[in-house]
């Protein structure tokens, strides 16, 4: 057993810089402390270890943030915005006028990582990549602080996605471009960009623009072992048994990874025919083991008539972007850059 | 080796770095760990994984429900405290594998792809400094249209006070007092505007700026800020715990409580060490109160009744009142200190009372601290405002307060006891109403944030106890009781902050004396 713990250990050291090995270690060590056996998950001491910032109106490297709380949910909001040119303007919370009356700035909104149960919008991790996405892709983004399992399970996730959706279109100050509106874009990494795909469903259905979606390894799955699963099982710090844990956490209690919320284009998933769905962008994780319903689910979104891109980053693991010492995580940006600036 | 330190370069150009450099990209990450010892966590991570994949469950399960977690920023520290919950007797794997040569070979000279380190680009993309706490400035929007405004016109009316530009100054605030009848004042950005409104116009046109409050109002209202919202108990609680942990193993233990406040601290501290396994210490307790105008002596009224709990506990007891107006008029003498005794110095919320404007000759606050030093305290818990309410700028703390009071009141909402939450609500505006009307000494409520305290009393000759996570773990018990949502508690590297939908708005932490004098200041 300790034979071959050794040959994974060694294995993902030799393709990732070794301050990204520490940083993922570091997490998947404290993963395993925090999930129980019974399915039941230690939040305290998971909220203890989780590393956090508070918002910053003063820009810091070129990037402000501040937080606003959505009254009808009580959910908190993390807006980042690009710093305005005019020192004078510095620390001020523009909540009035729009992004801007002349160009179309798009908003990004966006649903972090953590397998549906870890991480905040204030997570050290999560805050330090928006305020990247935002100074990479010259866009505003809002992070939304979902609710987690397994102390909320599906829809809540969902649902507090789809409040988030509504309240950004409802912001008259998150407008931009002549004709004053909000040029919307769902993003996520991991289950963040699970909910980012069924909050487009639910957009598409009610008639709510988003003008793209961004999914960074989505979070899918189904009953079925892949191939990915097999053979990448514990390789990448990833193991099958912990996505098991977190599906089980999520799902309605009792059910399989075929319900639809995490199977999308299996037994049970649900037709996208007719819906306006958006374009969407895939990234793969090569050495991601989930990898296999990641490709299943793009196959699905064009067998379906919607406009999909896979971005396969062949020797990158899961997490590659918190760390910007890596060829892939600047090819991602430069990928999600063009995605949400080629309607301008 | 030399690839590993371009990657990880703090973006700086010189070529040669001090060699406990921070990871800047980890650091980005929200852990601190020296660019040195890199390797040696990755060396322990890997034992730490080895070790629980053999014996998940059980070890898993003790690292989760037993043992105590501190700083986890402090990446190396966490790790390895984790590792040295292993020499204990818990039933250990086999070890024989980490002592096979080829094994370490690979630890310690892992292979790695040359195409991830060209570090070209990290030069360009070093992580935020999230460390500049000078320039932080934490907003929770309220998004109200008429709070808005409001919170525009305040803030142009106190850049023109600072400007000196009173007549003009006077107008703007006729003209948010005509705003405040258009709103609903009862709650929200309305109620809040009212306050700040109202301290502007005092600072303008009053000529009596410091009213001096009777000891018993200041009181009653403290005990309804108690009652209302978890901000004292929070810091009681908390300071309690940490001073428990301190007293571990003494007889004779002292605390020197910097504002006694009614003693609403003490009765959960005298039940603790009462319960204490090995039994209570003999407990001295001295409370600092200011002078009553009144003739009635409250430290000693609330004394006796401390005292006549502790008897009943069966904890020998001893409470003494010293009578100051301020904590710089004490001479350390009439504590009467022994020399046997273990000290815990408690200062909720006093510290800052003795700052003044000058960030480099601040005589007060540096007597204080040098006298506390002297005592050889075991522990000083320290709870302050989590707030940068003394800035040079008339602005920048007019701005400070409007965001920090504006999520203190919001929190307050939440209470729905009455008359506790009004009363609650009259405290808070006399300590903003300090914030903005006063200058010089009649200013006390000279607000600081965790990082400035840590580098000053760093300085002053102290060095950081971790708050824990169980003393984390009680803090959210205690939020359990008030059934607002909004309340968080949060780890800040040692140290523990409550807060208001991700605003920390109150930091505890608790310091020790070190032995050497006073070390040499880092620059």
């Amino acid at each position: 057993m300790a034979g071959s713990n050794e040959v994974r250990v060694n294995e993902s050291k030799r393709v990732v810089p070794l301050n990204t090995w520490i940083l993922i270690s570091n997490f998947k060590l404290a993963y395993n402390m925090l999930r129980r056996p019974d399915g039941t998950f230690n939040r305290d001491l998971a909220e203890f270890l989780d590393r956090k910032v508070p918002a910053n109106t003063i820009p810091v490297d070129k990037v402000y943030s501040f937080d606003v709380v959505d009254r009808a949910t009580s959910l908190l909001n993390r807006v980042y915005r690009p710093a305005p040119e005019n020192e004078a303007q510095w620390g001020i919370v523009e909540l009035e006028k729009p992004l801007s009356t002349t160009e179309i700035v798009p908003v990004i909104i966006f649903f972090h990582g953590g397998s549906f149960t870890h991480s905040s919008a204030n997570s050290a991790i999560y805050d330090t990549f928006c305020r990247r996405l935002v100074s990479n892709c010259k866009a505003v983004v809002v992070s939304v602080n979902y609710r987690r399992s397994p102390e909320h399970r599906y829809p809540c996730a969902y649902d507090d996605g789809w409040a988030a959706l509504k309240w950004v279109h409802s912001r008259s100050w998150l407008q931009s471009g002549k004709d004053s509106k909000v040029y919307a874009y769902l993003a996520g990494d991991s289950s963040g960009g699970n909910i980012a795909h069924h909050v487009a469903v639910r957009a598409a259905e009610s008639g709510v623009e988003v003008l793209g979606n961004i999914l960074l390894h989505p979070m899918f799955g189904g009953e079925i072992r892949t191939e990915s699963e097999k053979k990448l099982d514990g390789k990448y710090f990833v193991t099958v048994q912990d996505r098991d844990w977190y599906w089980r956490a999520y799902l309605p209690e009792g059910d399989d990874r075929d319900h639809p919320a995490c199977n999308i284009f299996g037994p049970r998933g649900i037709s996208l025919e007719g819906l306006k769905f958006p374009k969407s962008l895939v990234v793969v994780a090569g050495l991601d083991l989930a990898q296999d319903w990641q490709l299943a689910y793009v196959d699905g979104l064009g067998k379906s008539g919607k406009e999909v891109k896979l971005l396969y980053l062949k020797q990158a693991t899961i997490g590659f972007y918190f760390l910007p010492n890596n060829e892939h995580f600047y090819c991602l940006m430069d990928e999600i850059k063009n995605f949400v600036n080629s309607n301008c | 080796m030399g690839t590993y330190d371009k990657s990880i370069s703090s973006g700086s150009s010189s070529s040669s770095k001090p060699p406990d450099q921070i990871d800047s990209l980890l650091s980005g990450a929200g852990y601190k760990v020296r660019s040195s010892e890199l390797r040696t966590v990755a060396q322990s991570l890997e034992r730490l994984d080895n070790v629980l994949v053999n014996n998940y469950l059980e070890i898993s399960h003790h690292l989760s429900n037993d043992a105590i977690h501190y700083n986890p920023s402090d990446l190396f520290s966490w790790v390895d405290s984790l590792l040295s919950e292993f020499n204990q007797p818990v039933p250990m794997p086999d070890q024989s594998t980490l002592s096979d040569p080829a094994y370490v070979n690979t630890l310690v000279v892992p292979t790695l792809d040359p195409t991830v380190n060209a570090g070209v680009w990290t030069e360009h993309h070093a992580a935020p400094q999230h460390g500049i706490q000078q320039q932080l400035t934490v907003v929770t929007a309220m998004e109200e249209d008429p709070g808005i405004q409001l919170v525009h016109v305040l803030m142009t009316c106190a850049d023109t006070i600072q400007r000196g530009e009173l007549s003009l100054a006077g107008t703007l605030i006729e003209k948010l007092q005509d705003l405040l009848t258009r709103v609903n004042t009862g709650f929200g950005m309305g109620k809040v505007a009212g306050y700040f409104i109202e301290a502007l116009s005092r600072r303008l046109f009053s000529t009596l700026l410091y009213t001096n409050r009777s000891v018993y109002e200041s009181e009653f209202l403290y005990h309804n800020f108690y009652e209302a919202c978890p901000y004292l108990k929070f810091a009681h609680f908390t300071a309690n715990q940490a001073i428990l942990e301190a007293f571990d193993g003494h007889d004779c233990v002292h605390v020197i409580d910097f504002s006694f406040m009614q003693g609403l601290q003490w009765p959960a501290l005298i039940q603790a060490l009462a319960l204490r396994s090995g039994g209570p210490p003999f407990l001295r307790l001295t409370g600092i109160g200011p002078p009553s105008s009144d003739g009635h002596d409250s430290l000693s009224e609330v004394g006796l009744r401390l005292a006549e709990l502790a008897r009943f506990m069966n904890v020998r007891f001893v409470f003494r009142g010293v009578v100051a107006s301020r904590l710089d008029d004490i001479k350390p003498c009439e504590l009467q200190v022994n020399p046997n005794e273990a000290v815990a110095i408690n200062s909720i919320m006093q510290l800052h009372r003795l700052l003044n404007s000058n960030s480099t000759h601040n005589s007060s606050i540096d007597f204080v601290l040098a006298w506390i030093r002297n005592l050889n305290p075991i522990i000083m818990t320290v709870v302050e405002q989590e707030a940068n309410h003394n800035q040079p700028e008339f602005f920048d703390r007019f701005t400070a307060a409007l965001y920090y009071y504006s999520t203190l009141f919001d929190s307050l909402e939440a209470c729905s006891a009455q008359p506790e939450k009004a009363l609650a609500e009259m405290y808070i505006q006399r300590e903003l109403c300090n914030v903005v009307c006063c200058e010089g000494s009649a200013r006390v409520e000279r607000h600081e944030p965790l990082a400035t305290w840590r580098v000053r009393l760093s300085g002053a000759g102290f060095k950081p106890l971790q708050l824990g996570s169980n003393a984390f773990k009680q803090a959210s018990m205690l939020l359990t009781l008030f059934s607002a949502e909004g309340y968080c508690v949060e780890e800040n590297e040692g140290c523990l902050t409550l807060g208001w939908h991700n605003r920390p708005l109150i930091a505890a932490s608790a310091w020790q004396a070190v032995a050497e004098p006073r070390p040499p200041l880092e620059h």
